[in-house]
Parts: structure tokens; C-alpha cells; sequence
């Protein structure tokens, strides 16, 4: 009787918890769920208090529907909302399914919205447990609805695929940073460092005219590309708080990149030092890390920062002679002055125009300092702009590729 | 007799259990705000004076073998103190872990229970500890030596896979608020070491009690490492932790490792490795607490008082109105609750009792 009545017991008590678990379940159920893979947040153009939220949905249905070489189809939707979180509520009941951020892997914001500062809007997607912290946060120079809808990857079936490695290339170009929705809140609270973003913008919106080396130095929105794909993102948004202060070129990101450790490696082309008006481009591998001081004993920090590098020319032409060590020197030295002089020039508009620490210098700087009340008092933020900079480049050129030596044809 | 008695290994990680849910929990967090950049020299510091404080109670014991706090409360101040050092002690063991698992099951709710009422979230912890404590004295503390080195493995890896995200000079200035605020104000920091009240406790369970010694000094040595690399991966990773409350941090933390494209998502795995150290960590407490109770009453069997002190918990558990109320107690009172009855009323009964002895010896 006792083990009986033990045993119903039991038995009651799991039909409890099955019916106490199963609205948990229920609600993350797959078939409840509307995956968000992109939210693009502008200024809603009828009220300047209000937002205009557009969320970028998978279909999964048809996905799957699909054969293996047709892309999936994605629904883009928007709405208007006094706040994010009303914008979600608002859809939730439009798409008659939960809205959720799990596999949201791109947050846009127009350049418009962050002008005015979009710290609400970054707090908001914190405090959601399902919003990734290696989301990507974009700053585009259209409306970020316009962004989402130019989106078209010519290699990826997948958007989300695409969403999910646009950024790799960053490794290798060094022509965007890796700023992902965790580090940026990091960031905007830090009191030693400020945020970044990567710049986004449409294709061939203003095509630049630049010469063939100042293909380095561009911004989204300013390239010579043409293809399917709309969007490009090019170069980076750099921040003072929550508010966007400027952006900066392919060129200056690959030099924040460097400043951060954050670059595998890069092209660059700089001024042939044996034949006038002509362009060498050079592959260069950052080896070991930047290396950083700071010298805080008067008013205006002094900083020096030095950075090796090893180079193998990239571009051959007839008549190269790479085997020669006095030639490799000669672009060794040229690379190190062409670096030197473009490092110096973005440090300086960090502190001078955008007055933004977003190398996190201040962190080193904090190593001056035994306590904090030291380092507050030296005022660190105000400091910042009128910073020196002592940049020293150390490159060594070692060769061509596979060719290292030609004649005249 | 001797199937209730405990190794040197278990007895480690018995007084590790209750540092590491604490850690899981809200300690980290605190232990940055205080110290802010000065957290692991703060660390360093009041781990020593911890491993010293251990030592003394190692050493206090040695006049009273085999014997725990409230046999020498009882030698001490007689049967009255012995019962109010044991109600303290059995209050303390409920009350700290019950808001604990209070706060740790708002977090899960938060996580993956949004629909789900936490009085069901509580329940099962508090069903499964029950189940537990009517099987053999020492399965949960086989079980305990089993999930424990995984939760350790766990940090470590926490630690080593969040690496690429570390800014070391957050370490920086090396003295945070200033000297006083980080060797004098942070000594307040000595209440992360609350596995020390397991000590108290120990000697009557341990096989060879004689090892004591070499059980505190491992023990509180690991505590202090696993502390140090629980808020260093904090330290180094975020900015915010010193300004923002976030519940469980290094649930934050477990969320940023990935590994390519395959290996994302790894959190769910540490919510279940310390899901299983907190319902060890509950066990153990609701053991130790019914042993007092025992010793406090004379009762003759242990197995009645399961479920009273599992519905004790629950209760205590449920009193909170808010996840605040919680969090508050964690954060302001639990401290004080360490160090006033684990450090100072441990402390002094032992010291007391050992004056007492030598007394009495002298004199004879």
C-alpha cells in the first residue's frame, strides 16, 4: 500500500512538472518562433522621436523547399515605434509568431540615428537573452532598411551564411573591423576606451574616381565595385559615446586593426623607390604585436608606438630585380615612411578631430597610475587630445612571390 | 561507522562547493566592485590571511580530535551554547544557500524558463537534494567529487578560451581605489572564502582527521585559484561589471567562446555542469545542517528531517518578493554573515575553547 501510493506519488508529481516545464517549451518551440536574422534601426521619417525597426526574417519552409543552388528566399518587414522593444512587440503580433534573436548575426543603425546616439537601443539588445554579444553592429551611411534590402550575396545561398562570415575578410584586407554588439557596450561603458563599427553603405552610390593607389583609401559608399550584391562595407564609424563622431577609410581602419592586434595581414601599395609615379604593392604580415608607451608626466600624453612588419612585394612588373638586398631595403625604408606617415595621420585625427580613444590607450595609460583617483585627476578623456604621437614602423621587405626577378620584354 | 566517513579528496571538495556556487552565482562581480582594478592583488592578500586563518583552525582543533565546532561550544559554554552555535550555524547553512538557489533559479528562468514559475524551478532542485539525502551518507559527496572537478575544468577552460579577449592592462591601476581601500576596506573580501564553515564541521567525518591541516590549507589554496581565475577572466574581459549589475557574469562570460562556426553556444553546457554543482552543494548543505540538528537533539535517525529541512529551503527560498530582495542579501548581508558567525564566532569559540583547555590543564 505504502509503495503504491509512493508510486502515484511520483507519477503525479512529473505530470506536475511536464505541465509546468511545457509552457517554457511550448514557447521556444520552432514552430512559435520567427528566427530574426538582421534588424536594421532608422529614424522613422514621419516623427523624429520615433524609430522606424526593419527585421530581416529566414523562411525557413521554403529554405528548405528549395533546391541546394536556389537562394532562399528572406521576408524584410518594418515598423514604426516609439522604442526597439515596442517595435519587437508590435511585429510579434503582426507575424503572429514570437520574434526571436537567436540567430540575429547583423544589427544596422543609420548613420542618421547614431548621430543622435543609440545607446537605448544597444542597452535594449543586451538585455535580451537571446541577442548574440558576436552580433555584428553596422553603421550605414543609408537608411538601414535600405541596407538590409540591397543585401543580395552572390556566393552564399544562405543569407545567414553570409551574415555570418561577411566580416572574415577583415583578417586579410584589413579594410573592416571585427565590432561585434558585446564589445561595442563594453566600449560605450568603458572609461579608457570608445566604440567602433563597421561602416556599411550601397555599392556604386558615388563611385570614386580615385587613382589605382587610392584604392586604399575609401569609405563605403565610394567604391568602383559593380556586382548583384548592393551593400559593401567598407572602412569603419568611429564613436564618442554612444554618438557617431566620424568615420574612417579602408587605409585608417587597416591602421586601427594594427593598433589592436587585429589584422593577419594586408596589402598596401606605396611609391616605387626606383621608378617615379610608379606603385609597388606589398603584402605585409604584422610580426608580434604593436607594441605601445605612454608617457603621461605633463598635461598632453606622449605616445610611442612602434610595429614590425615582414612584406613580400605583391605586384611584378618587367624589369623588377627583388634579389638585390639594396633594392628590398630601399622599399623596406619606403614602406616604413609611407606607414609611419598614415599611422601618424589616423592617431592624430583620433585625438585631434574625433578627441575618441577608441585604441583603448588609456588603458595602457592607466599603468602610470597606482590608483584610480590618480588617473581620474590626470582627467584622461579631456587629456587625450592633445596627445603626441611617436610612430616607428619597422619593415622588412624579404622578397617578391614566385617571381623575383624580371627583364625588359 | 566507518562507511560515513570521508576521504582527504572529498574532504577538499566539500569545503570547495560552497566557494564555487558562490562564484557561479554573484561573488566575482562583488569582489570587482570593491576592489575594482586592485581585485586580484585584493585576491592575493586576503587568500593568505584566509590560509592562515585556516591553519589556526587546524591547529585549534588539534586539542579536541575528532570533535566539531559544537562539541567544543558545548565544552566551552555547555549545552545552551551549544544549541544557540547550532541553531546559528544551521540558520546560516539554509538561509545563505537558500537565497542563493533563489538567485541562481532567477537566472535559469531568465535564461530558459521565461514561462515557467520558479516555484517549479526551485522544486526540483529541492526534490532532487531530498532524493539525494536519503541514500547513503557519502553518495552525495562521491557525486560531489565527481561534478566538482568538472566545474574547475570548466573555469579553466573558461578562462583559456576567452584569452583572445583579454585586455591585461585592466589590471591597471595596480592599486585601484588606493591602499587602504584595497588592503583594509578589501579585506571584506575574506567572506568569499565561506567553505571555511565546512571545516568547522569536518573533523568527525574525516577518516584521518589528523589531516585537517593538509585538507584546509589544499582546499582554501584552491578556492583562492579558482577565485583568482574566475575574476580575472571577468577583469580582463569586460569594462562594465564595476558599473553594471548582470546576473550571473560568468554565464556572460561563457557566451563570447567560440570556436569557428562549429563550436558556438558552449553556455548551455556550463548551465548544466553547474546546475549538477548546485544541487550538490544544496545536498551537502541540507547534510551538514541535519547533522547539527542531530547533535543538537539526540534524535536517533537523520531520515524524517530530509524532507522538513528540503521544504525549509523551499520556503526560504520563496520568501524573497522580488529577484532585488535576493540579490541584496547576497550582496550586503551574506558577507556579514560570514564573517561575523564563520570567521569571528567560529574563530573565537575555537580560541576560547583552547584558553579554556590550557586552563584547565595548567591547573591540573
Amino acid at each position: 500500500m505504502n509503495k503504491l501510493f509512493r508510486n502515484l506519488f511520483i507519477i503525479i508529481l512529473i505530470i506536475i512538472f511536464v505541465v509546468a516545464f511545457s509552457s517554457s517549451y511550448l514557447s521556444l518551440s520552432m514552430d512559435n518562433l520567427a528566427y530574426v536574422l538582421a534588424i536594421g534601426i532608422d529614424k522613422s521619417p514621419d516623427s523624429n522621436s520615433d524609430l522606424q525597426v526593419s527585421f530581416q526574417f529566414s523562411t525557413t519552409s521554403q529554405a528548405s523547399e528549395a533546391g541546394s543552388t536556389e537562394k532562399s528566399p528572406t521576408v524584410i518587414n518594418s515598423v514604426t515605434a516609439s522604442s526597439l522593444s515596442t517595435a519587437i512587440n508590435l511585429m510579434n503580433s503582426y507575424m503572429g509568431k514570437e520574434l526571436n534573436m537567436s540567430h540575429c548575426k547583423v544589427i544596422i543603425f543609420s548613420e542618421q540615428l547614431a548621430e543622435e546616439g543609440i545607446s537605448d537601443e544597444i542597452y535594449t539588445l543586451i538585455n535580451n537573452t537571446q541577442v548574440r554579444p558576436s552580433s555584428n553592429i553596422i553603421i550605414s551611411k543609408c537608411t538601414a532598411k535600405t541596407y538590409i534590402e540591397q543585401t543580395s550575396p552572390e556566393l552564399e545561398n544562405l543569407i545567414s551564411k553570409y551574415y555570418e562570415i561577411f566580416n572574415n575578410s577583415g583578417k586579410y584586407t584589413g579594410f573592416m573591423p571585427d565590432a561585434t554588439i558585446g564589445t561595442f557596450f563594453n566600449n560605450i561603458i568603458c572609461t579608457t576606451c570608445e566604440p567602433v563599427a563597421i561602416l556599411g553603405g550601397l555599392a556604386k552610390e558615388q563611385p570614386s574616381n580615385n587613382m589605382a593607389h587610392e584604392n586604399f583609401n575609401i569609405t563605403a559608399n565610394e567604391s568602383s565595385i559593380e556586382g548583384q550584391n548592393g551593400s559593401e562595407n567598407i572602412g569603419m564609424a568611429v564613436f564618442k559615446g554612444d554618438e557617431i563622431v566620424g568615420e574612417l577609410s579602408s587605409l585608417e581602419t587597416i591602421a586601427y586593426l594594427t593598433m589592436h592586434n587585429k589584422v593577419d595581414r594586408f596589402l598596401i601599395s606605396i611609391p616605387d623607390p626606383e621608378v617615379t609615379g610608379h606603385y609597388l604593392d606589398i603584402y605585409l604580415t604584422p610580426t608580434g604585436s604593436t607594441k605601445v608607451k605612454i608617457d603621461t608626466s605633463t598635461s598632453s600624453p606622449y605616445i610611442k608606438v612602434k610595429t614590425k612588419f615582414t612584406g613580400r612585394i605583391y605586384s611584378m612588373s618587367e624589369n623588377s630585380n627583388y634579389l638585390k638586398p639594396e633594392i628590398l631595403d630601399a622599399i623596406s625604408n619606403t614602406c616604413n615612411q609611407y606607414l609611419e606617415s598614415v599611422f601618424s595621420a589616423y592617431l592624430y585625427k583620433t585625438s585631434k578631430e574625433f578627441k575618441s580613444d577608441i585604441n583603448g590607450f588609456g588603458k595602457t595609460a592607466q599603468s602610470n597610475f597606482f590608483t584610480t583617483n590618480e588617473y581620474n585627476a590626470y582627467n584622461w578623456h579631456d587629456s587625450f587630445k592633445n596627445s603626441f604621437f611617436d610612430v616607428k614602423v619597422d619593415t622588412s621587405v624579404k622578397s617578391g612571390m614566385l617571381i623575383t626577378q624580371t627583364e625588359d620584354s | 561507522m566507518t562507511k560515513s566517513k570521508i576521504g582527504t579528496l572529498e574532504s577538499i571538495m566539500l569545503v570547495l562547493t560552497i566557494v564555487i556556487t558562490h562564484t557561479i552565482s554573484s561573488l566575482p562581480r562583488e569582489i570587482l566592485v570593491s576592489t575594482k582594478s586592485a581585485s586580484l592583488i585584493n585576491l592575493m592578500f586576503v587568500s593568505i590571511l584566509v590560509i592562515l586563518f585556516a591553519y589556526l583552525i587546524s591547529k585549534l582543533f588539534k586539542k579536541f580530535p575528532g570533535s566539531d565546532i559544537i562539541d567544543v561550544s558545548e565544552f566551552l559554554g555547555g549545552k545552551v551554547f551549544k544549541i544557540i552555535v547550532g541553531v546559528i550555524f544551521i540558520s546560516y547553512f539554509l538561509v545563505s544557500s537558500s537565497i542563493l538557489l533563489r538567485n541562481f533559479c532567477e537566472s535559469l528562468k531568465i535564461i530558459y524558463y521565461p514561462m515557467t514559475n520558479i516555484l517549479f524551478i526551485i522544486a526540483m532542485f529541492v526534490i532532487a537534494i531530498c532524493t539525494a539525502n536519503r541514500l547513503d551518507f557519502n553518495a552525495s559527496l562521491k557525486t560531489n567529487l565527481l561534478i566538482l572537478p568538472l566545474v574547475l575544468a570548466s573555469m579553466v577552460f573558461l578562462f583559456f578560451s576567452n584569452m583572445n579577449k583579454f585586455s591585461p592592462e585592466r589590471i591597471f591601476p595596480i592599486f585601484g581605489d588606493g591602499l587602504f581601500d584595497t588592503f583594509v576596506l578589501g579585506l571584506g573580501n575574506i567572506a568569499s572564502f565561506g567553505g571555511v564553515a565546512f571545516l568547522y564541521f569536518l573533523p568527525p567525518y574525516m577518516k584521518q582527521p589528523e589531516k585537517l591541516k593538509k585538507v584546509s590549507m589544499i582546499s582554501i589554496g584552491l578556492s583562492a585559484i579558482y577565485l583568482i581565475l574566475c575574476v580575472a577572466t571577468l577583469l580582463f574581459m569586460f569594462s562594465f561589471f564595476i558599473d553594471t549589475n548582470e546576473i550571473t557574469p560568468l554565464y556572460n562570460a561563457t557566451r563570447y567562446i567560440e570556436f569557428g562556426s562549429f563550436f558556438q553556444r558552449l553556455e548551455s553546457v556550463f548551465l548544466l555542469i553547474w546546475i549538477l554543482a548546485f544541487a550538490c552543494y544544496l545536498s551537502i548543505v541540507i547534510k551538514f545542517s541535519m547533522s547539527i540538528f542531530k547533535k543538537l537533539t539526540n534524535i536517533e535517525t537523520k531520515k524524517p528531517l530530509v524532507d522538513i529541512f528540503g521544504l525549509l529551503i523551499l520556503a526560504i527560498t520563496l520568501l524573497p518578493k522580488n529577484y532585488a530582495i535576493s540579490e541584496n542579501f547576497e550582496l550586503k548581508i551574506y558577507p556579514c554573515l560570514v564573517i561575523g558567525i564563520v570567521f569571528f564566532l567560529g574563530g573565537s569559540i575555537l580560541l576560547l575553547a583552547n584558553l579554556v583547555k590550557n586552563k584547565q590543564k595548567s591547573s591540573s
